[in-house]
């Protein structure tokens, strides 16, 4: 019986590791696969010259990458305050009451709220009833929408990080007559710095990768963002800041402009976009991974 | 000691409500703009089956059904594959091979969803038209809903279902797998000396204990599967139908708004229409949120969780 009992588990044993395997092949066969296709067009023109100076649509984008890392550096940095305020308060002065439960509960709707309903609300409140102030599509409409859709991220991952703060070295300062604020200031923030860090790296890398959000917000440009500023009469302030009011392309818009276009641009195209996107997000996320290797407490 | 107003806390307190007013912002707009379909309709926008501009009726029931069907393949799929996984990770697996594995599976979360729908569009749909699809329609093509419509193309449910599947990998398996890890090891000794095998000491005493978890673990899965919009628009097939088999095309939920609001958002009523779906994918995603919370709620009180 016994024999019977340890075959079942080497049976069970056997599945969990192909399964496991399997899963972790799928990374491989999926990057392996875009980069192969990316290969014909991955050239050095491919990816420095903006598309408005080639002569069809689709052919470089060195305008998209530019404006993927201008939305997702500016919806991090919105984000970010916000976040980490949130996590000081939930997790060092909050209360144990309903307000609080109401405060954790909201965040954790906001986090699972589908990418495309912030869109629509990215369209209808950003886009359209703020349109003189965001100028409609925009880096800013962009950046807000998306800010909304990395703050819980940020925010979960500075909870953890001033979680992990040791008791004691909080305890010490305490002890030397610190008041609560000082020591948030000068311990829990510094020692959960490297979390913080991590937590608004991850926020980046979610900004870069969604793609419903920004083509309802964002628009699509084919020209570089330019700096500078012009006069105009549909704006408040009779001005346009260009490029923080200004339509913006980014990455994952050219991808699915290829897919929607397949006819004109060509397949490996897409595929370059989708090569160089993804090896954005992975190296930003290798590098959150790593700092939190590196300087983690705890 | 001044013990006049803390105002730190009053500022975390206020970040915290201008954090939490995005959400409100969200609902209030949302609803909003789709209240006028919304209160035409009554009811019978879910039991709708007809979605038509020029007649002015909106039903939504074929799209909510593609949507829970699309879900369901979804997680028959992932479900086994990334407990599977887990079980493996947190109970065999030696650190040297852990960390690697856990590693790749992480990163794919990381994969942009517009760059699932181009790899499923023209790398995994070639696969499904000529061996899957036909395979499948061939063994167990007899049962109807194995049965395929649309022998000449690969996209449909089960193409968008199995790019979903590897959508949602990482959250189950990480999220099985710290429950797992979780369950104290005096528990696994003491039926390890019992003469229990490892498996069923898994089987009787891991798994049970990490109930809760792998059940929160699953529904933050669904959620995503449901919500997700771009790689459903470029595999799902776009031809709205109840959806009769595995392989038939759809029109889910998320992908009709992203395809219609970009015509339809000038004119108030299909933009308020397409506000309604909206609505409804917010407040299923609400339900879901809010059974997370009673799953902890429930099996803390009993005293299961880890």
């Amino acid at each position: 019986m016994i024999i019977l009992r340890l075959l079942k588990e080497k049976m069970v044993l056997a599945i969990c590791a192909t399964a496991a395997l399997f899963a972790a092949l799928m990374l491989v066969v999926i990057v392996g696969n875009i980069a192969i296709q990316a290969l014909p067009s991955l050239s050095l023109y491919f990816l420095t010259t903006a598309e408005s100076d080639t002569p069809r649509i689709g052919m470089a984008i060195s305008n998209a990458i530019v404006g993927t890392f201008m939305i997702s550096v500016c919806a991090t940095i919105l984000a970010t305050p916000f976040a980490i305020g949130t996590a000081i308060y939930l997790q060092r002065y909050a209360p144990r009451n309903w307000l609080t439960q109401i405060i954790r509960f909201l965040i954790e709707v906001l986090s699972g709220t589908p990418s495309i309903v912030l869109g629509i609300f990215g369209l209808i409140f950003l886009v359209i009833f703020l349109r003189h102030y965001t100028g409609g599509f925009s880096l800013i409409a962009g950046s807000m929408a998306l800010s909304m859709l990395i703050l819980p991220v940020i925010e979960r991952a500075a909870e953890d990080a001033i979680e992990r703060v040791p008791h004691e070295w909080e305890d010490a300062s305490y002890a030397l007559g610190a008041s609560k604020w000082a020591t948030i200031r000068g311990i829990t923030i510094p020692a959960g710095l490297s979390g913080i860090v991590t937590g608004a790296i991850l926020g980046f890398g979610r900004a870069a990768e969604e793609s419903a959000v920004v083509i309802l917000t964002a628009g699509y440009s084919q020209f570089m963002p330019e700096w500078t500023v012009r006069a105009s009469d549909k704006l408040a302030f009779g001005m346009k800041i260009y490029p923080v009011q200004d339509l913006v392309g980014t990455l994952p818009y050219s991808v699915y402009h290829a897919y929607e276009n397949s006819n004109v641009i060509p397949m490996s195209n897409g595929f370059a976009a989708a090569f160089v996107l993804i090896m954005i997000v992975l190296i930003v996320n290798l590098s959150a991974k790593c700092i939190l290797w590196r300087y983690g407490n705890g | 000691m001044n013990q006049s107003i803390d105002f730190p806390k009053i500022g975390f307190l206020a970040v915290s409500m201008l954090s939490i007013l995005s959400v409100f912002l969200i609902f209030g707009f949302i609803f909003h703009t789709a209240a006028p379909v919304l209160a035409k309709e009554g009811f019978s926008f879910l039991t709708g089956t007809t979605w038509s501009y020029a007649d002015h009726e909106y039903g939504v029931f074929t799209f909510i059904v593609t949507t829970l069907v699309m879900t369901a393949i979804t997680l028959i799929i992932a479900c086994p594959l990334s407990i599977c996984t887990a079980v493996f990770l947190a109970e065999w697996a030696p650190a040297w091979m852990d960390r690697p594995i856990s590693s790749m599976i992480e990163l794919l979360v990381g994969i942009p969803s517009v760059v699932y729908g181009l790899f499923g569009f023209y790398i995994l749909e070639k696969v499904f038209r000529y061996h899957i699809d036909p395979f499948i329609d061939a063994t167990l093509g007899f049962i109807p809903i194995f049965a395929d419509p649309t022998p000449n193309s690969g996209s449909g449910i089960l193409l968008a279902s199995s790019v979903l599947t590897i959508m949602i990998l990482p959250t189950i398996t990480a999220l099985t797998r710290e429950a797992m890890v979780k369950v104290s090891l005096d528990f696994r000794e003491a039926s390890l000396s019992l003469g229990a095998t490892k498996w069923e000491t898994i089987r009787k005493i891991v798994l049970p204990i990490a109930f809760p978890g792998i059940l929160t673990a699953v529904i933050l899965g669904l959620m995503r599967a449901m919500g997700e919009t771009m790689a459903v628009v470029m595999l799902i097939g776009n031809v709205n139908s109840v959806p009769k088999s595995i392989f038939s095309d759809g029109v889910a939920m998320t992908s009709k708004i992203l395809c219609d609001i970009g015509y339809y958002v000038s004119f108030p009523e299909p933009k308020s229409a397409l506000f309604a779906i909206g609505a409804v994918l917010l407040l299923m995603e609400f339900l879901f949120v809010a059974s997370i919370r009673l799953v902890g709620h429930y099996f803390g009180r009993k005293g299961l969780k880890p």
